[in-house]
Formats: structure tokens, C-alpha cells, sequence
């Protein structure tokens, strides 16, 4: 979404200042020469010929108007959800900000859990607020997996200055098949 | 004790030689922390604001006139036309007023439009940092050279595979934006306290800042990473 917004920020930007030239164009033009039947870039009076002729309830005129407002609720839910995801850790001194990147917690907390000899593989998703893990053990593993895996990501949290901690839920599957 | 004679050569300079730049004074805590979570990344702030306040107007405008299409106004207000007489009657009459606001809104979109494109088009300023050496010299560290030392310095920190540096900010306040790829095993407090400890504490010392405040991102370095496999 910040990648939509950076390029979406100027050309609303120049669309915004085209309308803008347009409408100053054609009011300094028709105020200049009273006689004209068109306008000069624009065709304004077969805009207002066909508009004279529509009322407010006719098909065109509800269309374009939900269209504006879907328009409208994509733009502002753009501007809304282009803000950073960041996961903020506690910094040594007020003088240092430090983040990373959910990502990066996932895999370090992915590579936390794959040491331990029961998990045979891992997947974790990571936001600053969640954490899940879904790990698969192999055949035979005992039901203590689970509380040994979330312990491990704990002690993992506590290691990691974060500053504020995530929820972590893990849930242990059983792999079939030899090991 | 003798007094020196009169051919003895001095060797020490007057005040036009230039003294080691003197640490400005520490800007309290709270403006150090604004500043270090304001280098963290360039701002959408303003790019955000401005699409959702567009978007709630196209949202509002739309919304209201669907609804004066389906009549919830009264049939008779949907069944006038779009281009009122009465209004288009008042314009009118009023044509030189009307012609002189429709300019004047038409110059405000062009004026409102270029700028919101050109800021958000603009790159982000890199500041060089100036010296005061004393007296009429001035030196001047561009930023690549300074952003290039840290990043350097903090290369050697163990655990840190690859570092990215770059100064931000504006030129009276700079600060250090530093990415830091950590390899698998480092320890990301013990990397932190040495950022802080050796890398900021020296290139502040030798920039003669008072402070710099930094923003630090922590990466993972995949190339350095051990393989699994022995």
C-alpha cells in the first residue's frame, strides 16, 4: 500500500493541478470572448447542453455518483492502510529508535523452534501484536512439544528487547512417516 | 634558568589555528527520541492525510448525491434537473464575481496540486555536515563521507554482516539512518549497545556533534548465514 500511495501522491497531485489550468483556461476564455460556442480545450457547453436535459434521478446521475464514492472509499482506504508495520525494540538510549521488520522476527522465531530436535519443520507468522506458530513434529513426539516450543519463543521474546510483546499462539501438528 | 634567546623559534600557533570543533550541547531526551523515530523512515504523513481526506470527500459527495438520486431527499428535489435554472439564473447575474471565484479556485487546485506532486516527488534531502572550525574556516563532511564512516565502524561490530548508513534530516538537526544486517547467531542487544557505545559515541566525538540521533532497522543477513547442512 505505501508503494500505491507513493506513486498515486502525484498523479493525484498533477490530475488535481490539471483540473485547476483547465478551469482557468476556460473562465478566463469564455470572459474573453462572450460570442464563442465552444470552449477552447474543453467542450463545456455540450457538457452543460446534456446536464440542462438530466434531473438528479435519472440512471447516469446515480451511476457516476457511486462510482465517485467507491472511488472515494479505495482512496481513503489506501491513505489509511499505507502506514509501516514496524516492530519497535527497545532502544539503549532515547537517542536510537530501532525497528525491524515482522519478517524478521518470523524467521528468527522460525529458527528458534527448528533447533529443537522433536520439530521437524516450522511455519511462523509475525505482527507486532501476534505471533503463530505451527510447528510439525515428528512421529512420536510427546504432548509436552507444545509447551516446550512456546517456552523456547518466550524465553526468545524476553532475549529480544521488543518493545511491546506479541501474543504467541503454537499449535503442534504430527508429521506421518518415518523420521 | 636562563631567559630563552632571542632566536628561539615558537611553535605554537595563535588562536587562527583551527581547535578541535566542540561538542554542541545534548538537546533533552525527548527531542532526541522525535528525532530518532522521525529518521526511522521518509514520512507518508502528509501523502496518508491527503488521500484520505480526498477520498472521504469523493466518498461524502458520492454517497449524497446517490441518495438525492433514489429520492431519499423527496421526489421532488430528484426530479429537478442537475444544471438548476435557478442557480445557473444567479451565476448569471452575478457573472463577474462568479467568473473572478472560479479562478481563483482554479489557481488554488493548480497551486495545491504542483506542490502535494513535487513534495512527494522530491528525494530525500541528505545533509552534509558543517564544522565550525572557529573563525572564517568552515568544513564541510558531505553526507555520503560521513554516512560511509559509520557504516564502516559499524561493520566491525561482531554479528553484523553488512551495514547500510545514510544521514537524514535536515541540516541543523542531521540524523543517522543505519540498517543493519545481524547474522544468525548475534546477540541483538549486545549489537545495539555497541552501536550505540562505539559507533554513535565516535562519530559523534569526531563530527563535533552533541548528538546524533539514529534510527536503527534490523535486517537479517541471508548471505552470511551457515547452511544447515555441514
Amino acid at each position: 500500500m505505501r508503494y500505491l500511495l507513493r506513486v498515486l501522491a502525484p498523479l493525484l497531485g498533477l490530475a488535481l493541478a490539471a483540473a485547476g489550468i483547465l478551469l482557468v483556461i476556460e473562465v478566463v476564455a469564455a470572459w474573453l470572448r462572450p460570442t464563442a460556442e465552444a470552449g477552447l480545450t474543453v467542450p463545456w457547453p455540450d457538457w452543460q447542453a446534456t446536464m440542462d436535459e438530466l434531473t438528479w434521478a435519472d440512471f447516469p446521475v446515480a451511476a457516476v455518483a457511486i462510482g465517485v464514492a467507491v472511488v472515494g472509499l479505495l482512496l481513503a482506504l489506501v491513505g489509511l492502510l499505507a502506514r509501516r508495520s514496524d516492530i519497535v525494540l527497545d532502544s539503549p538510549t532515547p537517542a536510537m529508535a530501532v525497528t525491524t521488520s515482522p519478517r524478521v522476527l518470523a524467521r528468527i522465531v522460525g529458527r528458534r523452534v527448528r533447533e529443537t530436535d522433536e520439530v521437524a519443520s516450522a511455519s511462523v507468522t509475525a505482527s507486532p501484536r501476534r505471533i503463530v506458530v505451527t510447528a510439525r513434529s515428528w512421529a512420536g513426539a510427546g504432548p509436552e512439544l507444545r509447551s516446550t516450543v512456546r517456552e523456547q519463543v518466550d524465553d526468545l521474546l524476553t532475549e529480544l528487547p521488543l518493545h511491546r510483546r506479541p501474543r504467541v499462539s503454537v499449535s503442534v501438528q504430527e508429521r506421518k512417516g518415518p523420521r | 634558568m636562563s631567559e630563552p634567546a632571542a632566536n628561539t623559534v615558537e611553535l605554537s600557533k595563535q588562536t587562527s589555528t583551527p581547535a578541535a570543533p566542540e561538542p554542541e550541547p545534548e538537546p533533552p531526551a525527548g527531542v532526541l527520541r522525535r528525532r530518532s523515530r522521525s529518521a526511522v523512515a521518509r514520512s507518508g504523513a502528509r501523502d496518508r492525510g491527503i488521500a484520505v481526506l480526498i477520498g472521504l470527500l469523493l466518498l461524502v459527495t458520492g454517497t449524497l448525491v446517490a441518495l438525492l438520486s433514489f429520492g431519499v431527499f423527496g421526489s421532488m428535489r430528484a426530479g429537478r434537473p442537475v444544471l438548476d435554472p435557478v442557480i445557473v439564473e444567479a451565476l448569471g447575474t452575478q457573472s463577474t464575481v462568479s467568473r473572478i471565484v472560479a479562478i481563483a479556485v482554479g489557481i488554488l487546485l493548480t497551486l495545491l496540486g504542483l506542490t502535494w506532486a513535487a513534495r512527494s516527488l522530491r528525494p530525500e534531502r541528505r545533509p552534509d555536515l558543517v564544522l565550525a572550525a572557529g573563525g572564517a574556516t568552515e568544513i564541510v563532511v558531505s553526507s555520503a563521507a560521513a554516512a560511509d564512516a559509520v557504516a564502516t565502524e559499524a561493520g566491525r561490530i561482531p554479528g553484523v554482516g553488512r551495514v547500510r548508513a545514510r544521514l537524514v534530516g535536515p541540516e541543523r538537526a542531521p540524523a543517522l539512518r543505519l540498517t543493519l544486517w545481524i547474522t544468525d547467531d548475534a546477540d541483538v542487544q549486545d549489537v545495539l549497545r555497541r552501536v550505540d557505545g562505539q559507533v554513535l559515541a565516535s562519530a559523534r566525538a569526531s563530527l563535533g556533534l552533541g548528538a546524533l540521533p539514529a534510527a536503527v532497522r534490523i535486517e537479517l543477513d541471508t548471505a552470511a548465514s551457515a547452511s544447515r547442512v555441514a
